[in-house]
């Protein structure tokens, strides 16, 4: 739809009538701006944070889930699919290189609030004991992907696969520390698996845990490029899905019928 | 759009954050079980009267402060009787039932062995097991083991209540790695948190300041919705921009490496996480002796109005003194016979019946004596622990542990089990 086609000759007068000065128009955007940016920010956060606690859970809740196998397989995989619908909306609509950035941001922020308030202040799990999954750094690099490229396959394939290979490296200097060896009645444990044990979970009995059991045996002791390899591949299929799924959802000839 | 229309737009956006809102906060609830207390009451009692019979159990402490430990020890016997429709305790793992982080749980031995993880359970055995607690928060907090088994979900143990005082503040919670280092993993690798997690989302949102500053989303919009073709749209890049962006590229890849190969280079003795089965240890052999009174099963009703399970045995003793039964002990509900035996370790009231269990014969059977007679527990703990409702399920079958006394004090726990026939009315319970 275009001013075009709907037959209202005076609409521009209308609109000016509506401001006494150009100085008006430009407040009156700069606060539908903030607005609109704080908006953007809470929906997608809502909607973000919901599909990430379903799709990955225990693995970012939990120290001891994060293994080098399903923790660097499901995280990226899981977590593309709102940044490929992030990047088409505030590229198509606004020429933003800023979707990834933003989303993975709100998420961030939502999964904080959560950890804190609820884990930390309710249940009193020790915040080292379940931070949240860091995906910052690739976001910002498939933005600077789609802002070079400019083209949502380049960003889905070198973009995807990036997103998924930092993953690992850009937690683990948080992480490397509570893998740790210390010695407890006779076995090793990494203090990630210490601090499982010691901090009860009524409703997580340790073998629900999915980790690393040694099943990659013909890759040696390189558990974690493969599994990243793995995830970027599938990461960057669902980019593609969940480009066109961004697509549907910016759509906006529908407001025409409303 | 009219006005009631933009209303109406408006309260659906609300609803649905709202309603996006509700679930995160719900999800999050459910995913942490913050509230447990006594959820086992929900659990169908064929579960509860036929998979783990808990029994010695014994709260060390009523009372601890926060630092202090409470130990939890006891038995258990894993019914003879497990249903069909849970599964074999392939995978099994003893863990704790509390409200929250409250208690740190320092050990968890299971016939002597260290089991941190899960462990494979074997039907009509008896394990010993037991918990040192570490009280982390003060408060009143309700405790019971739990035997966590796939396929099968929580098996509740009886629960008490342990009263911790003191002040968190004072709470440390240190360990020593193989390095010979020592940390309080109360607040152990914090700063790292916070300050790789403080740092991105600060790069993040210079980032996205950057852009949305370049023009923010009303007038940027109007400019890609007026451009004639994709290439005029992207015109809306300047050089600068792309600089800017690739600053941001070179200065995350090298942040990112830079820490990698420093924290690689620093902790290269990192292990991967720890997994797998546990294998416990045999335990006294005393506890799997065969029993040499013999127990068989005859019939049982479940007598509805009178809230009481009668149940017709016949009882061979083997044994070289007299014995009495003392006590049945279904899905953590001890019925006591008190001609016999009083609670001697403060059971917790709440599955106690202390007058519960009589016996139609209550004469000491005697050593090589074999007599037919009836127990009846009846009290009110079959409704209010909701055990009535085995005649719901979809075998109607009971099991539990009938406790002998000896006459010289030795104690007989035999594991009996089989179907309960309800009876709605008193008529025919005469026959029995
Ligand atoms: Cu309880």
């Amino acid at each position: 739809m275009s001013y075009t086609d709907v037959d209202v000759p005076n609409r521009r007068d209308k609109v000016q009538a509506a401001f006494r000065s150009f100085g008006e128009v430009a407040a009156a955007a700069s606060v539908l701006n903030w607005l609109l940016l704080f908006i953007f920010f809470c929906v997608l956060l809502g909607a973000y944070h919901i599909h990430t606690m379903l799709l990955m859970g225990d693995w970012d809740f939990w120290i001891d889930w994060k293994d080098r196998r399903y923790w660097p397989t499901v995280g990226p995989i899981v977590t593309i699919p709102f940044i490929a619908a992030a990047q088409f909306f505030f590229w198509e609509k606004f020429r933003l290189p800023f979707g990834a950035t933003f989303v993975v941001l709100a998420l961030l922020v939502g999964e904080w609030i959560n950890r804190y308030v609820n884990f930390w202040g309710w249940t009193w799990f020790p915040v080292n004991f379940c931070w949240p999954t860091e995906f910052i750094p690739g976001a910002l690099f498939i933005d600077c992907v789609l802002l070079m490229s400019r083209s949502y396959i380049m960003t889905a394939v070198i973009g995807g696969l990036g997103y998924a290979l930092l993953m690992y490296p850009s937690n683990w200097p948080i992480l490397a520390q509570f893998h740790m060896p210390v010695e407890k009645n006779g076995l090793v444990m990494t203090l990630a698996d210490l601090m499982g044990f010691e901090t009860v979970r009524t409703g997580t009995p340790e073998y629900i845990r999915l980790i690393e059991k040694g099943t990659l045996r013909s890759f040696g002791q390189d558990v974690v490029p493969v599994s990243s390899f793995f995830a970027g591949f599938v990461s960057m299929v669902m980019y593609l899905i969940w480009h066109f799924i961004g697509r549907w959802f910016s759509r906006t000839d529908f407001i025409a019928r409303i | 759009m009219k006005g009631h229309e933009y209303r109406r737009a408006g309260r659906s956006a609300l609803l649905s954050i709202s309603v996006a809102v509700v679930m995160g906060l719900a999800f999050t609830v459910i995913a942490i079980t913050s509230a447990w207390a006594h959820g086992e009451k929900a659990q169908m009692p064929f579960l509860r009267m036929r998979s783990v019979q808990w029994y010695d159990i014994v709260w060390s402490k009523a009372e601890v402060k926060v630092g202090e430990t409470v130990e939890i020890t006891g038995k258990f016997h894993l019914s003879e009787f497990w249903p069909d429709s849970i599964g074999y305790p392939k995978e099994s793992f003893l863990n704790i039932g509390q409200p929250g982080a409250v208690f740190v749980r320092k050990e968890v031995f299971l016939n002597g062995t260290f089991v941190p993880r899960a462990f494979t359970l074997e039907p009509g055995k008896t394990y010993e097991f037991k918990i040192v607690l570490l009280a982390r928060r003060p408060g009143d907090w309700h405790v019971h083991p739990v035997m966590n088994i796939r396929n099968g979900g929580p098996l509740s143990g009886p629960g008490e209540y342990i009263k911790v005082t003191g002040d968190y503040a004072d709470f440390t919670n240190t360990v020593t790695t193989l390095d010979g280092k020592t940390f309080d993993l109360e607040t152990f690798g914090l700063t790292g948190i916070y300050s790789w997690h403080f740092l991105w989302m600060a790069i993040a949102a210079v980032w996205v300041a950057y852009w949305f500053r370049r023009g923010g989303f009303i007038s940027r919009c109007l400019r890609v919705a007026g451009s004639p073709d994709v290439q005029s749209a992207d015109k809306m890049i300047s050089p600068l921009d792309e600089k800017i962006a690739l600053g941001f590229l070179g200065g995350t890849l090298l942040i990112v490496m830079v820490a990698f190969t420093r924290t690689e280079a620093a902790l290269p003795r990192a292990l991967p996480l720890q997994s797998g089965l546990i294998t416990i240890a045999p335990g006294d052999p005393a506890m799997n002796a065969p029993e040499n009174v013999l127990v068989k099963y005859e019939r049982a009703i479940y007598d509805v109005p009178g809230r009481r399970l009668v149940v017709n045995l016949q009882i061979t003793n083997n044994s070289n003194e007299p014995v009495q039964i003392g006590e049945l002990n279904t899905a953590s509900v001890r019925f006591l016979n008190p001609k016999v035996m009083k609670d001697a370790v403060k059971y917790p009231d709440y599955l106690l019946a202390p007058e519960g269990l009589s016996v139609s014969d209550e004469k000491p059977i005697a050593p090589g004596e074999t007599r037919k007679l009836s127990i009846i527990a009846q009290d009110a703990l079959w409704d209010t622990q909701r055990l009535a409702d085995i005649y719901y399920g979809t075998d109607s079958s009971m099991a539990g542990l009938l406790v002998f006394l000896g006459q010289n004090g030795t104690r007989h726990v035999i594991e009996i089990g089989g179907p309960a026939v309800p009876n709605y009315t008193n008529i025919g319970l005469l026959k029995l």
